[in-house]
């Protein structure tokens, strides 16, 4: 995928010696296009998807998002957290769940299966895409690849599933 | 011989021994054979030290004490009245009189026993010593006032007989003076200057003999002196700033006072020197002590009427230069800046006073204080406090501002004016620095170490301008006021005479830069092109054709305009189809640009036909579009109205006001408008005044304020607020606005103190609007449930342990006691013995 190489990065890869100063600068304009991208989503009016950096660094931010509605996740609030590598956003950035979330596409650690985060990452999405798509994965499992096969197997029957979600929450309601 | 015949020819020559203070003359033969007696006996010892006690009981125990009787205790108590003055005056003379009678005795026994043995060192001054001390110690309260009554009464004669009386008394005095004399306060025809002025002489000088003048007057002659100082300079110089006083003071001081003193100390001192080096020696500590406290007291004077001072300023600077030759030689600083800083807050720093007298009083004080001190020490401390004052008033920057532009002769726009001078001069300056640099003073001592280092940063050279500009600490807040206001001004008078405001608008550019003032040029380089641009398209025939009404447009450029406030209003389409012709001719000629109207602003000249009434007037548009909207329907519901102008109804009744205060509209139920047709009774008179005057309103800004446009600075950095306690659940202010400088400073960084950022959160925390109530029952099980706790667990323990004690006791405590103890030793124990 041309667009995910980064322009610094093509053909240049021997060119070792200078790979500091280059990351140096490169990590300037990273942190510019994370400052720009922070207005954006802080400017928009979107409701249930948030994020900010978690401290003085750039790179790590903690996103927020609520269940959509007309799910089993509705009413629930999900904390993420995303950090940004050196070579964003050529590269996608790290996203886990911090909240324990009973998703099939989720396992019990947090880590998402989702297809845009892995493979089909492009430098086109930004934070806020990455975050609306997890949001949309929440009530769009992807069945057939799952983490967690318990709620997997569990979806089909949603009113069962919601059942088990609430009490999953209660369970983990002090952590 | 006998010594009883001794004793008795020895009480004969010192009746003092039999306890007779008068004087008894026996001849001198018969003495000074009795002297030969004494000293063959070798007695001469012992009789002077009998002599000298007794002396010394005589001085205690009747001669002072009858010195004393002549002041009754606490007369000084009851308030001195003329009357009683010359009373005290009279009492104090013979007082005196008759101590000198009684201690001259004592001087002749002190005589005879100095011829009975020349030895002893017995002189005069021991007894005078003795006398004094004793004096002071049986001194009554009310005594200090019976002297200065004395002296005050002696000073008026003197005043009286010997300076010229013109030069002391002024007109209306001197027509007093007719029927009384002011020495002595009796008849002018029965004068007793001369007498009395006897009288004082003799009591001066038998204080002087007997060495008490300065023991018993001193203090109240010091006293007295300076009272009278204090008088003198309260009497010339107050209220008066416009001529300088210290010379004539200190001349007043010199020919009045110390000739006075002069006269009271002269030939005091008897023995030892010559008598006019001691005297010159006393008048000139006096003098050096009286100099001090008159510049002392000019220096408090002034300073008390410094504010005045700083009022007049201009035409007070001799007071000025007069304090400032007592600051030199007394160190008032503290009291200068104590007193002023107090004065001012008094004064000005209230809400009463307008803030353009705030400001005018401001400058007044910058400009007298840096008269008076030019390291800027003063001025800094000073003035400190209205700054922070004026910083707390919203519209200390528009009056600046206005100021600055005002028509006429204000102390501001004089200021502008020379700037442009002193600018120039500002390079020459800093060359003089070094060239000066034999007469660079110190930074005065007596300011505190923290004042100081406020000070370090201060540009000392600053001029008035920049003095009342840096009151908000940057440049930049005061040049978006001054653009608000020029904006207000060229919106209000379209036809605006742009001449005096670019004239203003150099002035200022010299002083602030260009940059700043760029788009104040643009805004004033839009009011011409708009005159262009006008002329051109009504002459534009196609334009010019179907045209039903005269519209001059107002081109602004909305890049370097100050934002304009968010009132709206909705054209009706008759009239905004009009404004759509204009668009398209100005189109039309100038190619890929167009127009957006702001219909809020601007002025419509309306011809009203209502009736029998024609009245012709210029409004605001939102007044017209009212009244258009009435052609058509004479009654109209305010929201209604509101729905279809689009205009906020609280703003729209605020408008219709204006035509109900012109008797068009009335209200005739509340919210229902209706038109009034008939005008009846107006008078024409009447008519021409309302067509003349201008609804308060029409005045309104309508730019946003500077505190609108803050507001929504901050606006922003709120979502950034929201989205950080989104995520990061709860952070503690300081940590926000360090958040808030790293991330959200795109573009000139974020422009608030912590403190800032508080209040508004602050403003943001409020209560639930719908709160819901929780009901709390009262019944016993809630009340029993709520009780429930760790507590109760801990008493049943306590409860449990205590039963099983008691169970245990009935068993074991029998065992324990004594008898049983002892039983079962005697029973087991024993007997196995």
């Amino acid at each position: 995928m041309a667009q995910n190489i980064s322009p610094e990065h093509s053909g240049v890869d021997s060119a070792k010696q200078g790979a500091n100063s280059c990351a140096a600068k490169h990590g300037h304009a990273v942190s510019k296009r994370l400052q720009k991208e922070l207005m954006n989503l802080m400017m928009a009016t979107e409701k249930g998807i948030s994020a900010f950096p978690d401290g003085e660094n750039i790179f790590k931010w903690i996103g927020t998002i609520a269940g959509p509605a007309n799910t089993v996740y509705v009413g629930q609030k999900y904390r993420l957290s995303l950090e940004f590598p050196n070579s964003y956003p050529y590269a996608p950035p790290a996203v886990k769940f911090l909240t324990p979330c009973f998703h099939p596409n989720v396992d019990l650690a947090g880590c998402i299966c989702l297809d845009i985060l892995k493979d089909k990452w492009s430098a086109l999405y930004d934070v806020r895409t990455i975050l609306l798509s997890i949001q949309s994965l929440l009530g769009e499992p992807n069945n057939d690849s799952p983490l967690n096969a318990q709620a997997a197997m569990m979806w089909a029957d949603q009113a069962e599933y919601k059942k088990y979600l609430d009490a999953f929450y209660e369970k983990h309601k002090d952590t | 011989m006998d010594i009883g015949l001794l004793w008795f020819e020895i009480s004969r020559s010192f009746p003092i021994l039999s306890g007779n203070v008068a004087i008894t003359y026996s001849d001198d033969d018969s003495h000074h054979q009795r002297c030969k007696d004494i000293i063959s006996l070798g007695l001469s010892d012992a009789l002077s030290e009998i002599v000298f006690s007794e002396i010394q009981c005589a001085v205690r125990d009747k001669i002072v004490p009858l010195f004393w009787s002549n002041f009754p205790i606490g007369l000084g108590i009851t308030e001195q009245t003329i009357e009683s003055q010359f009373l005290m005056f009279h009492q104090f003379a013979s007082a005196v009189g008759n101590l000198q009678k009684n201690v001259s005795c004592l001087e002749i026994f002190i005589e005879r026993l100095n011829k009975l043995d020349p030895r002893q060192n017995i002189d005069s001054r021991k007894l005078h010593a003795i006398l004094l001390k004793t004096l002071l110690g049986q001194m009554p309260t009310g005594f200090n006032e019976v002297v200065s009554a004395f002296y005050c009464v002696a000073f008026q004669i003197y005043i009286q007989m010997y300076t010229n009386p013109t030069a002391v008394l002024t007109d209306a005095e001197l027509i007093m003076n007719k029927k009384e004399c002011s020495g002595c306060k009796n008849e002018m025809n029965g004068c007793e200057c001369q007498n009395l002025d006897i009288l004082i002489n003799k009591t001066n000088k038998a204080l002087r003999e007997m060495e008490l003048l300065d023991g018993i007057a001193g203090e109240s002659l010091t006293l007295l002196v300076q009272k009278c100082i204090k008088g003198h300079i309260k009497e010339t110089c107050h209220g008066i700033f416009d001529r300088s006083f210290l010379r004539q003071l200190e001349i007043w001081l010199d020919e009045t006072i110390i000739n006075w003193l002069r006269k009271i100390f002269s030939h005091v001192c008897m023995h030892s020197q010559t008598p006019e080096t001691c005297t010159s020696n006393i008048i000139k500590g006096f003098k050096v002590k009286l100099t001090y406290f008159l510049y002392e007291h000019l220096a408090l004077s002034i300073i008390e009427q410094f504010f005045s001072i700083i009022i007049d300023f201009p035409d007070s600077i001799p007071a000025i230069d007069d304090l400032k030759i007592c600051m030199e030689k007394i160190d008032m600083r503290k009291h200068f800046i104590r007193t002023l800083t107090n004065t001012l807050k008094v004064r000005v720093l209230h809400p009463g006073v307008n803030t353009m007298d705030i400001l005018t009083g401001y400058i007044a004080a910058i400009k007298a204080i840096r008269y008076l001190d030019n390291s800027g020490i003063i001025l800094e401390t000073v003035t400190t406090p209205i700054r922070d004052y004026l910083r707390k008033r919203s519209d200390t920057v528009r009056r600046v501002v206005t100021g600055l532009t005002e028509e006429g002769p204000t102390d501001l726009t004089e200021e502008l004016a020379k700037g442009e001078s002193s600018k120039e001069n500002a390079k020459q300056d800093t060359n003089d620095e070094l060239n000066n640099w034999e007469n660079w003073l110190p930074d005065s001592y007596g300011i505190d170490q923290t004042a100081r280092a406020q000070l370090i940063n201060v540009n000392r050279s600053a001029d008035i301008i920049s003095m009342v500009v840096d009151i908000y600490g940057s440049k930049e807040l005061f040049m978006n006021e001054y653009r608000n206001l020029m904006a207000d001004r060229l919106l209000t008078y379209l036809d605006f005479n742009a001449d005096k405001e670019i004239r203003n608008l150099e002035l200022l550019k010299l002083r602030f830069g260009d940059s700043l003032l760029h788009s104040c040029e643009v805004m004033l380089k839009d009011l011409t092109d708009s005159k262009r641009i006008n002329s051109h398209i009504s002459s534009d025939t196609k334009y010019k054709a179907n045209k039903i009404f005269d519209i001059s447009a107002f081109t602004i450029s909305a890049q370097f305009w100050p934002t304009f406030n968010k009132e709206s209003l909705e054209l009706p389409d008759e009239i905004a189809n009009e404004f759509e012709k204009y668009t398209k001719a100005y189109e039309a000629y100038k190619g890929n640009r167009t127009l957006n109207w702001r219909t809020v602003t601007g002025r419509v000249h309306i011809l009203i036909e209502i009736g029998q009434r024609i009245i012709e007037m210029t409004v605001s548009p939102t007044h017209a579009i009212i009244l258009y909207h009435f052609q058509d329907k004479d009654e109209w519901i305010l929201e209604d109205l509101s729905q279809i102008t689009k205009v906020p109804s609280t703003i729209l009744r605020r408008r219709i006001e204006f035509w109900i205060s012109h008797d068009l509209i009335k209200e005739i139920r509340p919210g229902v408008f209706k038109l009034v047709e008939d005008d009846g009774k107006k008078s024409p008179f009447e008519k021409t005044q309302v067509s003349q005057s201008l609804g308060e309103e029409d005045v309104e800004s309508a730019m946003a304020s500077a505190s609108d446009q803050r507001e929504e600075e901050l606006q922003v950095f709120w979502s950034y607020i929201v989205g950080m306690l989104t995520n990061l659940d709860s952070l503690p202010l300081d940590r926000i606005h360090q958040m808030l400088k790293l991330f959200a400073s795109h573009g000139g960084g974020i422009e608030f103190t912590q403190d800032e950022l508080k209040n508004f959160l602050q403003r943001k925390v409020r209560f639930n609007l719908n709160p819901e109530i929780h009901v709390m029952y009262a019944w016993s099980y809630a009340y029993r449930s709520a009780r429930k706790g760790h507590w109760e667990s801990l008493a049943r323990d306590r409860d449990r342990f205590r039963k099983r004690i008691e169970n245990t006791s009935k068993f074991i405590n029998p065992i324990l006691t004594p008898e049983h103890r002892s039983f079962i030793y005697n029973t087991r124990i024993d007997k196995n013995m």
